[in-house]
This record gives C-alpha cells, structure tokens and sequence, in this order.
C-alpha cells in the first residue's frame, strides 16, 4: 500500500505520549480500591435440579420379574378358593393377598430389604 | 503465570475471583492504558476510562465465562469506554471543522505530550475520521495488530476493517499533502 508507505515515512510510528512519573506503580493499587467499595459481582447460583436418580435398566428389569413373580406365586395359592359370602370372601381375599404375597416372597427368599438396596443402589 | 483457562475459572470462584482480578490489572493495565491514551489523548482521561474499563469488567465479571481471552474481553470493554467517552466529548463540544486545530494546539500545550508539530499534526487528523475508522487505525498502524484479531475485538469483518483502515490512511495522507 503506497499511501502507508507514504505516511510512515512522513509521520512515523512512535508514541509521543507520556505518563505522569509512577503512574503504572500505583495505578493497581489505586484501580483495587475502587473495586473494593464495589459490591461483588453476582455470579448466578446453578439452578437446583430435582435430584432423579436414574437405575441401570437391569434393575428395572429385575423389579419388573419380581413383581411378576410375586403376583405369580399370589395368584398359584389362592387358585383354589372356595365360593363364601362376597364380604367374607372380600375380606379373607384381601387377608388372603398379604399370605399369599408373604407366601410368595418367603417362596422365592427374597425379603423388602434387598428390593429396596437392589433399586435405590447407585451405578 | 496463570493462562486463559485458569484465569477464567479463578475469576468466576467468590474466594478467589479478587485476587485473580488484581492479577489481571497487574499484567495488562499498562497495554490497555496505551490503547486508551491513543484514544482519547489525554492522560486524566486516559486514566478516567481505564478506570473505568476495570471497573466494568468487575461488574461484568458474571458475564465473562472464558469464551474469550482475558486481553480480548478487557481490550473490547476498553475500547467501548473509549468511544464513549469520545462520543460525549463531542456532543459537549460541538462538532470540529476542517479548519479546526484544536486538538494539536492543545495537544503542543500538553505537558505529557512529547511529540513535535508533526506529531500533533497527525493526532489531529486522526481525531477528524469517524470513531470505527479511527479505532481501525490506531490498532493497525501503531499496535500492529493483525486483521484477524482486531476482527474479534470489533465484532466486524475482516474485509470492513482492511476497508477502514485504506480509507483511513488515505484520508490521512491526504491531510498532510495538503498542508505541506
């Protein structure tokens, strides 16, 4: 470019500023204190997520056949029930589910403890 | 030395975000005082707008997540500080005409101005381009910057800014054809 040929040898490119003597040696100093009776700057908190706590698929599985096992096994012992009155037998079913369901868990030798340690455990 | 990267995570932790701050005025105040002072020509506003350059990087620090350099971030605040204040120099002023010589009368009367007539000549001409093209040719020809990063600290093309400073130059060469 010939016109900035020109210009730098008509003008040059040197700084004919200059600076009061030891401005730079206080100017942090002087810059900090300003900042200081500045609030601090708000860095915005993470939004707080509602903790989900994912499981491995395998143990959706598993509860899953458990859950079908236990209806299994519930739905094997009372197979057999005998017709009686539909209160009686409402209620008597209804005591009947909770033996047929302790039925099935004692058959199958897996107690609430290790279904809740089995799904809440972490991967 | 602390790098980018570090920098940036420093300064967004609350127990250490002051301390990395004052670091960064330690390393690059002078450079941005000389950005500015090319600027604005005047060391008590020099001063005013670094000030306040660093103070708006304080309050801005929420804002700066390392999606750029220290020196970019800082420099781009500087410069808008500068034009600013140049802008509101100019509405309290009035406008300049092309006889007006204000600017090297004052600057031959400064006592922090070294320079000699030819100097005060040239801060005079530059004064006269509009603030972009100014911008341009302070960062080009006395800072040697190149295209591509005067690019990232005016949001504007490479192609706008090679324009810019052609123009500038030649305006400038112009001005002082005419007064030799």
């Amino acid at each position: 470019m010939n016109e900035e040929k020109y210009l730098i040898e008509r003008v040059g490119k040197e700084n004919p500023f200059r600076v009061p003597e030891g401005y730079f040696d206080t100017l942090k100093a002087e810059v900090m204190a300003r900042v200081d009776v500045s609030p601090l700057p708000v860095i915005p908190a993470e939004k707080k997520k509602a903790k989900v706590v994912r499981l491995r698929p395998i143990y959706y599985a598993v509860a899953a056949s458990v859950c079908a096992l236990f209806i299994s096994v519930a739905a094997y012992v009372s197979f057999d029930r005998s017709s009686v009155d539909p209160t009686v037998q409402q209620a008597v079913a209804q005591q009947d589910s909770y033996d047929s369901f302790d039925a099935a868990a004692d058959y199958i030798m897996v107690d609430n403890e290790a279904i809740y340690a089995c799904l809440s455990s972490d991967y | 030395m602390y790098s980018d990267e570090e920098l940036s995570v420093l300064l967004q932790k609350p127990d250490t975000q002051r301390k990395a701050f004052e670091y960064i005025v330690g390393q690059f105040s002078e450079q941005l005082y000389w950005m500015v002072r090319r600027m604005v020509l005047d060391h008590d506003d020099a001063n005013d707008v670094l000030q306040n350059t660093f103070l708006k990087a304080w309050n801005g620090l929420a804002s700066f997540q390392g999606q750029s350099k220290v020196t970019t971030w800082l420099s781009r605040i500087a410069i808008n500080e500068s034009i600013d204040f140049l802008r509101r120099q100019k509405n309290h002023g009035g406008v300049s005409t092309d006889e007006d010589m204000s600017i090297a009368n004052d600057l031959m009367a400064d006592t922090y101005f070294d320079g000699d007539e030819t100097q005060a000549l040239l801060q005079q001409a530059i004064a006269r381009l509009p603030d972009v093209q100014r911008t341009v040719f302070q960062l080009r020809y006395f800072e040697d910057k190149k295209y591509s990063e005067i690019s990232r600290l005016l949001n504007t093309s490479e192609g706008s800014l090679k324009a810019s400073y052609h123009i500038a130059v030649k305006k400038i060469s112009e001005f002082f054809k005419a007064y030799d």
